[in-house]
């Protein structure tokens, strides 16, 4: 019986070997080598010259595939660079892209803007819009870009950007508070590198996006002197310090590692870093400059300024609503890898909230006034968009639609308080737009964030999605009020003490007679509309 | 009274901000994150609008 016992153990363990090693072949047979790879031949390009290809069956081959050794013909290492410069090209294309569709939401500011005032500024207003452009791309090229991302890398999706290597922090309270950036000053030196092209046009276009939301507040009275020494300013440090910190491995964006605070604070496109810190800053300026002459009554009731052009109102939301595919998703900095697939989901969770946006506002002012006022609807459409920049990229679509509704009816609340309670004067309502809902935008992440996201395993160094306080993460909630005081309190502070230097300086307000002609004469000294018969006041 | 209101401003920030090194829990972050806001919206609206609007143009 125990030497029957034996055999049979001897007999499983023949068996066992036998099969390890059969297994151990057929890997071997099945491995592919350098060999195989070169033996792969595209198709006789002397057939592609004599036909042309025009079923794409012969175009998009091994003929294709750079070869690093043409003695030795096509390897696997040629095979995985290939892939790996795909991926990055995927992302640097769609980054490029998206970045275009941002910058043209340049038009859209200036057609709403220009549309919402009076003919008699009309060249001011669209000449500050136009130029913001320039002053803005300037004063990020030559500081603003590193001090925002000058310390960021790496960032996988662009190939790393590793130049971007070198952020300032502080020790305190035995924590390391990352302050700015110090690397990539006018793009020089090793940051003459492709990957860091593509995140300045990309990342130059949303700081744009945030000086031309200035000028809608302050339109119809502000100096054109003052307007491009302020523009410099949020362009060179403001913007971008709020910028590295939320985007460039700044501290805000560390509250996770360092404090449990869920993913640290979360702004997927920008909700705060773009649209609250431009209405934040437009606040601290209008506030400055002081209401238009003819806004209020003595007894310090408004009166409503209607713009000269709905049309151009209405088609300017249109670009920016069309613009935002680009500010959304583009935000992925990347199509391809580290869960980049998600884009159709936050392309989707944009067209909602846009649309629930006008829809909000339309039915309040409706409901209130007795009529669907068209600039309020327009401006609703914006606030949805506004309000779901931040969360696009961490709420599904139900919730999109629920932020969007809110952002609607929250702006022309906003409008409302503004004019009545503050009596802050702001002719295109960008305070109430950008300032109002990008902070509602940078709390609804701590409310909506579904943790479903999972871009690349982490996000801010944390691992997991993020998850908001429906979801069960209260510290999420945390890290976005954290943010929240910072835009009221330290960027509004930076904003005021740099526009009180310019009201110093150079005065920020044009003069009343000016103003009472219209500041297309004597601030820029030409008429927008020569063939129109102005009002003057 | 502007130096008022700025410093309300950015004392909201550092309220905000202590609530990280003086509790751990979440409850007591979120009471001082929502202190510290309302601060800040004092000192802007509260005090420096008030500045400003004491010499708004429509009053003259």
């Amino acid at each position: 019986m125990r030497g029957l016992k034996l055999k049979a153990q001897i007999l499983l363990a023949v068996i066992g070997i036998g099969t390890l090693l059969s297994c151990a072949a057929s890997v071997k047979a099945g491995a592919l080598t350098d060999e195989d790879v070169s033996s792969i031949k595209g198709p006789d390009t002397s057939e592609i010259a004599a036909k042309g290809d025009p079923g794409a069956e012969m175009t998009g081959t091994a003929n294709d595939v750079s070869v690093s050794d043409t003695s030795k013909g096509l390897s696997l290492a040629d095979l995985v660079n290939q892939a790996g410069q795909n991926k990055i090209a995927i992302n640097f294309v769609w980054t490029l892209i998206t970045g275009f569709l941002v910058m043209f939401m340049q038009a859209g500011f200036a057609l709403v803007e220009t549309g919402l005032i009076r003919a008699k500024n009309a060249n001011h207003t669209m000449m500050m819009n136009f130029m913001v452009y320039g002053l803005g791309l300037f004063a990020y090229y030559v500081c603003g870009f590193a001090i925002q991302m000058g310390g960021c890398a790496p960032i996988a999706n662009l190939g790393g950007v590793y130049p971007l290597n070198h952020e300032f922090a502080i020790n305190l309270f035995g924590k390391p508070w990352a302050l700015f950036g110090t690397k990539g000053f006018f793009l020089s030196g090793t940051t003459y590198d492709v990957g860091v092209m593509v995140l300045f046009l990309f990342q130059m276009v949303f700081m744009d996006t945030t000086t031309t939301i200035v000028t809608g507040s302050c339109a119809e009275r502000w100096k054109y002197s003052a307007f491009c020494v302020s523009s410099i300013g949020l362009g060179a440090l403001i913007y971008p310090l709020f910028g590295n910190w939320a985007w460039g491995c700044g501290w805000l964006s560390q509250l996770g590692v360092n404090f449990g605070l869920g993913h640290g604070y979360c702004d997927f496109a920008g909700s705060g870093v773009v649209h609250a810190v431009g209405g934040i800053t437009a606040l601290a300026v209008a506030m400055q400059l002081g209401p238009r002459i003819g806004k209020f009554n003595k007894d310090g009731t408004p009166n409503a300024i209607p713009g000269h052009d709905i049309v151009l109102v209405l088609c300017g939301c249109f670009i920016l609503a069309f613009g935002w595919f680009g500010f959304n998703p583009g935000s992925t900095l990347g199509a391809s890898g580290n869960g980049c697939l998600r884009i159709g989901s936050v392309a989707v969770n944009t067209m909602l909230a846009g649309c629930t946006g006008s829809f909000g506002a339309l039915l309040y002012m409706w409901i209130r006034y007795g009529k669907p006022d068209a600039s309020m609807a327009g401006n609703g459409l914006l606030a949805g968009l506004v309000a779901i920049t931040s969360p696009s990229g961490f709420v599904n679509p139900l919730a999109s639609a629920v932020i969007g509704w809110i952002a609607g009816v929250l702006v022309c609340l906003a409008v409302e308080f503004f004019d009545r309670v503050p009596k802050l004067d702001d002719p295109v309502g960008a305070m109430s737009v950008h300032g109002v809902n990008g902070l509602w935008g940078v709390i609804a992440v701590g409310l909506f964030a579904d943790g479903r996201s999972n871009y690349g395993g982490s996000w801010n160094g944390v691992s997991g999605g993020v998850k908001g306080l429906f979801y069960g993460d209260a510290g999420q909630l945390v890290a976005q009020l954290i943010g929240v005081a910072t835009l009221v309190g330290i960027i509004f502070t930076l904003s005021f003490v740099w526009n009180w230097l310019v009201d110093v300086v150079v005065g920020q307000r044009s003069s009343a007679q000016a103003e009472m002609e219209g500041l297309d004469i004597p601030e820029m000294g030409a008429l927008c509309y020569p063939d129109f018969q102005l009002k003057a006041e | 009274m502007r130096l008022i209101g700025l410093a309300c401003a950015l004392g909201g920030w550092v309220l905000a901000v202590s609530g990280l090194l003086v509790t751990s829990s979440n409850g007591g972050r979120l009471a001082f994150a929502c202190g510290g806001i309302a601060l800040s919206i004092f000192g802007i609206l509260g005090v420096l609008n008030r500045y400003y609007l004491k010499r708004a143009i429509w009053k003259k």
